[in-house]
């Protein structure tokens, strides 16, 4: 019926105590979905050697992960989860838009090439209603705008030749619609003496995987795991600015792909500010930061949650002078990567997000930290607040000192 | 005053022989009464692998056992269709195995006509991945795998349908005589004590493990050899086909898959209290040890509970071995008139799940002859309604899981459950681990009877899955109370019983994942629930 063996087995350490259930994002909003526990540990139980079941609910998953790290028992819910997303959409095929939405590189490199144009007609009322009548793609839903320069454009080392080397894995977002984040990443590697190199890469996968293109995304996985194999092994760090994409190469590929390859990999993959705070304890960080008078929001990723590192950008953004951050603790963003793009899911999207709009006009901040470029599209749609990455302000407070 | 009814024959047990009595008599027409001391199957009829034997196991040393068993599997799955999984079988040769006794099996099959097939170790091994690798030889062969809950369900509902009575929970206290002769029985009922008088020209004990108790009350010495075996039940189904190992049968080698599980044993222990189904950890253990030569990786496998029954065998001149393994598997079906010249009582035991059909076909038989009436068997050609019910629950909205489950359980409650679900306003999955719905829940509880989740669980799977009720137990105790179907007396009561059961077998099995099972099913029935030790009952 489908071809896509799961290789995943921790469903059996499941003691059904719902703590994925109540973490999860879409279940707190809706009773649509069928919940992480559900559709992942229990449906992969009933279907053991037994007849497919396809459950059409699996589309309301956002992989983003909540329920992974909930677990008592250590279950890989998502690892389920996106295998049981893949069946179904290899049984019913994916949507048309369902295949541009997955391929972010794509339209990334089309986007950009015409950004102009594009970003205009995105933001056209006609254009919009067209989208939304033949694609599904909900009219009020803004969209990240996206860059002609983009980052490809005007950054090709490919090598570093510092003590410390970093492999810098850019990701669709960073390079097509933020490349000043992309920009920022380097200046800071460069104030603290590394050289910053951008090895071959494609999208990490995450939108495929999500969409259930589990083949496509594997595919995608397993050039990026070899592609930077050819730096860790010389020695080279690799570190990201995308949450999305750090837990890709973390965790998805690891447990996706269960290969060798891909354990090794993971063991070199750094979050940036996790680099910088491990840079910090290791005595290696420069931390010549000027004076920023700021009071800051941070606002946690799903996909930096579910990496299990804590909060590194409030660790490394406390470090400089005068800056107030605080954790806005928010819950899910709600656009979720691909899934706030999509019409049958815009209320629920809409819905999860309202927990995160409340928690950051707590805050009274100035302006929301945040890596994730997909929760900023959320909180831009959501909230009037200016959203920064935390490589942005970095660059800047290293600016400030350098120009005192 | 004691109730009393008039019948042609009363048989004694509710176990898959009973119920096979039962339906054979009411195929034949003749009026028939079935009692049974508790719920259907509740003594070794459902505590067993639910192996539906191809004859295979036993045809070196039991031909006749062997040419019956295979046999009655080809009859089985023609007449029980909704209850039976065609898995099919594989027979592994480990290198601990005698190479004399493979060439003597295939021989004896062949001999018997049992079609196995040699496939290459190679093939076996990615069929089953869990399977030794170290095997040297594998073959096919046809068992499969038969749900002994659905088998007694619908055994007696195709009988009850032809006419036929049955009282559960009624036990036999007395026999009725006269001079030489028994006329009949009183049963006892199980929650009122209330006395009933069945009076009939023939009484069939087919009491299993207590045939020897229920002959006692008509004066009859009988002894039977009651052979406690223990299981256990692994909590996912990690193979697609029974597996064996080929060699002389033996304990702890035999794994097979049914729904959502996969059930291993056993062992064999003599026992003189049919109701002993106590469980014993080093058994296990000692049984998972030597599963490990078919699935060396079988203590990584969570198992969820483990349980035991009592094999009711018998032979005339009583063996003296301790593990019964050498007493026939054959069935015994004794005359008492000429055996004991008690007239209108006959006893039918031994023999095998698989073998039921057959087992009562000799019983009526010889019942109906005794009491000159000749109507043929037919029983192997008439076939129990199927459980498949694809045309229903189209438009209801629920789980594809559950509706999937439905669909392939839900048989001739189809239409009431499915009218059910539509009045529902949620349809909302009570036992997640097994997909059950109230309206499944409410399709199977009687409507004069007792609310025992137990039963419950028998006739939907309710509460049999990893976490064995710790979630769904209280759920439908709660709903019972609140549609009225019970009091919460008798709700607090089911509850205590239901969870006692369960934690019963699971704790024997509780290490890892199963003993935090255990811990969070006494910490919601504990401490959340209050419910509390010193009321347990025994179970």
């Amino acid at each position: 019926m489908h071809d896509l063996a799961c290789p995943e087995i921790s469903f059996d350490s499941c003691l059904k105590c719902n703590a994925c259930v109540v973490s999860c994002p879409v279940s707190n909003v809706t009773l649509d979905f069928g919940g992480p526990k559900h559709l992942g540990p229990e449906l992969k139980r009933l279907i053991e050697n037994q007849e497919f079941i396809d459950d059409s609910r699996i589309e309301f998953c956002t992989l983003c992960g909540n329920c992974d790290m909930a677990c008592p028992e250590n279950v890989n819910v998502s690892t389920l989860t996106a295998f049981a997303k893949a069946s179904h959409s290899e049984l019913g095929g994916s949507k048309f838009r369902d295949l541009i939405l997955s391929n972010a590189e794509l339209v990334g490199k089309v986007a950009s090439t015409f950004a102009p144009l594009a970003n205009m007609a995105m933001k056209m009322k006609p254009v919009r209603k067209v989208m939304e009548g033949v694609m599904g793609i909900p009219a009020e839903r803004i969209f990240p705008e996206y860059r002609f320069n983009n980052f490809n454009r005007v950054y090709n080392k490919t090598t570093a030749n510092t003590h410390r080397k970093v492999a810098y894995f850019v990701g669709c977002y960073a390079t097509y619609n933020a490349p000043e984040v992309a920009k920022s990443f380097v200046n800071v590697m460069e104030y603290n003496g590394i050289e910053v190199a951008k090895p071959k890469q494609k999208c990490c996968g995450v939108p495929m995987f999500s969409n259930g293109r589990m083949k496509k995304g594997l595919k995608n996985a397993n050039d990026n795991v070899n592609n930077l194999l050819q730096y860790t092994r010389q020695g080279y760090d690799v570190v990201l600015t995308c949450t999305s994409c750090t837990m890709a190469l973390k965790k998805e590929y690891v447990s996706f792909l269960q290969s060798e390859e891909a354990n090794e990999l993971a063991e070199h993959v750094y979050d940036a500010d996790e680099y910088l705070r491990m840079l910090y304890e290791e005595g290696e960080l420069n931390t010549h930061f000027g004076q920023m008078n700021v009071k800051a929001g941070y606002y946690a990723p799903c996909h930096m949650k579910s990496q299990g590192i804590g909060t590194p950008a409030l660790d490394v953004l406390g470090l400089i002078p005068g800056y107030e951050i605080s954790d806005a603790a928010a819950g899910c963003c709600g656009q979720c990567g691909t899934f706030g793009f999509k019409k049958e899911k815009y209320e629920v999207s809409i819905a999860i997000g309202k927990q995160m709009v409340e928690a950051v006009e707590e805050t009274g901040a100035d302006y929301i930290v945040t890596e994730c470029g997909m929760c900023k599209n959320s909180m831009h749609q959501l909230t009037d607040k200016e959203v920064k990455h935390p490589m942005q302000i970095l660059s800047e407070a290293y600016e400030k000192a350098q120009n005192r | 005053m004691a109730q009393i009814i008039e019948t042609q024959v009363v048989v004694i047990g509710g176990g898959v022989t009973g119920t096979g009595v039962l339906r054979d008599l009411a195929i034949r027409g003749i009026k028939a009464v079935l009692v049974e001391q508790e719920d259907l199957g509740y003594g070794t009829s459902t505590r067993n692998h639910g192996l539906l034997h191809s004859g295979s196991r036993y045809v070196v040393k039991d031909k006749d056992a062997a040419e019956e068993a295979y046999r009655e599997n080809l009859i089985l799955k023609k007449i029980l269709p909704g209850v039976i999984e065609e898995t099919g079988g594989i027979y592994v040769k480990v290198p601990e195995d005698d190479d004399d006794y493979v060439k003597q099996w295939v021989k004896a099959n062949k001999e018997i006509g049992i079609p196995i097939e040699e496939i290459p170790v190679s093939q076996a091994l990615e069929e089953e991945p869990y399977l030794n690798r170290k095997i040297e030889a594998a073959f096919r062969t046809p068992d499969g795998s038969i749900d002994p809950f659905m088998t007694l369900v619908d055994v007696v509902g195709d009988a009850v349908s032809r006419g036929a009575k049955v009282l559960t929970y009624h036990k036999v206290v007395g026999m009725i005589t006269k001079q030489n002769k028994i006329t009949g029985v009183i049963v006892r009922n199980h929650y009122t004590g209330e006395e009933t008088e069945i009076y009939a020209d023939m009484v069939i004990n087919a009491a299993g493990p207590w045939a020897g108790k229920v002959a006692e009350l008509a004066g009859i010495p009988l002894q039977m050899i009651n052979n406690k075996g223990m299981l256990v039940v692994f909590n996912r189904r990690f193979h697609k086909q029974g597996l064996f190992r080929l060699r002389k049968p033996g304990d702890a080698e035999i794994f097979v898959p049914g729904h959502n599980v996969s059930l291993f044993g056993t062992t064999g222990i003599n026992t003189d209290d049919p109701d002993d189904t106590s469980l014993d950890r080093q058994e296990m253990e000692g049984m998972l040890a030597e599963g490990m030569m078919l699935v060396p990786s079988i203590h990584e496998l969570r198992i969820i509970r483990a349980f035991s029954g009592n094999r009711p065998l018998y032979q005339e001149s009583a063996d003296a071995d301790p593990t019964g393994r050498n007493v026939t598997r054959g069935l015994a079906l004794l005359d008492h008139q000429k055996r004991d010249g008690v007239e209108g009582f006959i006893t039918i035991t031994g023999g095998k799940l698989t073998t039921f059909r057959y087992m009562a076909e000799v019983t009526v038989d010889l019942a109906l002859e005794k009491l000159g009436i000749s109507v043929p068997c037919t029983s192997h050609e008439e076939i129990v309604p199927h459980r498949e019910a694809n045309e229903f629950f189209k438009e209801v909205e629920m789980a594809p899981a559950a509706k999937h489950k439905l669909r392939n359980w839900a048989g001739p409650r189809a239409k009431a459950i499915e009218s059910e679900l539509k009045k529902e306003e949620t349809n909302a999955v009570i036992c997640e681990c097994e997909q059950v719905t109230w309206a499944e829940v409410q399709s199977v509880i009687p409507e004069e009877g007792h609310f025992n989740i137990g039963d419950i669980r028998c006739r939907t799977r309710l509460g049999m899955g990893p976490c064995q009720g710790t979630f769904c137990n209280y759920r439908v105790a709660a709903i019972a109370v609140e549609k009225g179907v019970t009091t919460s007396e008798h709700a607090d009561q089911a509850l205590r019983d239901a969870i006692n059961e369960r934690k019963k077998g699971i704790g024997v099995a509780a290490t890892g994942e199963t003993a935090k099972q255990l811990q969070l099913m006494e910490t919601i029935y504990r401490v959340s629930l209050g419910l509390r030790e010193e009321e347990e009952q025994h179970v």
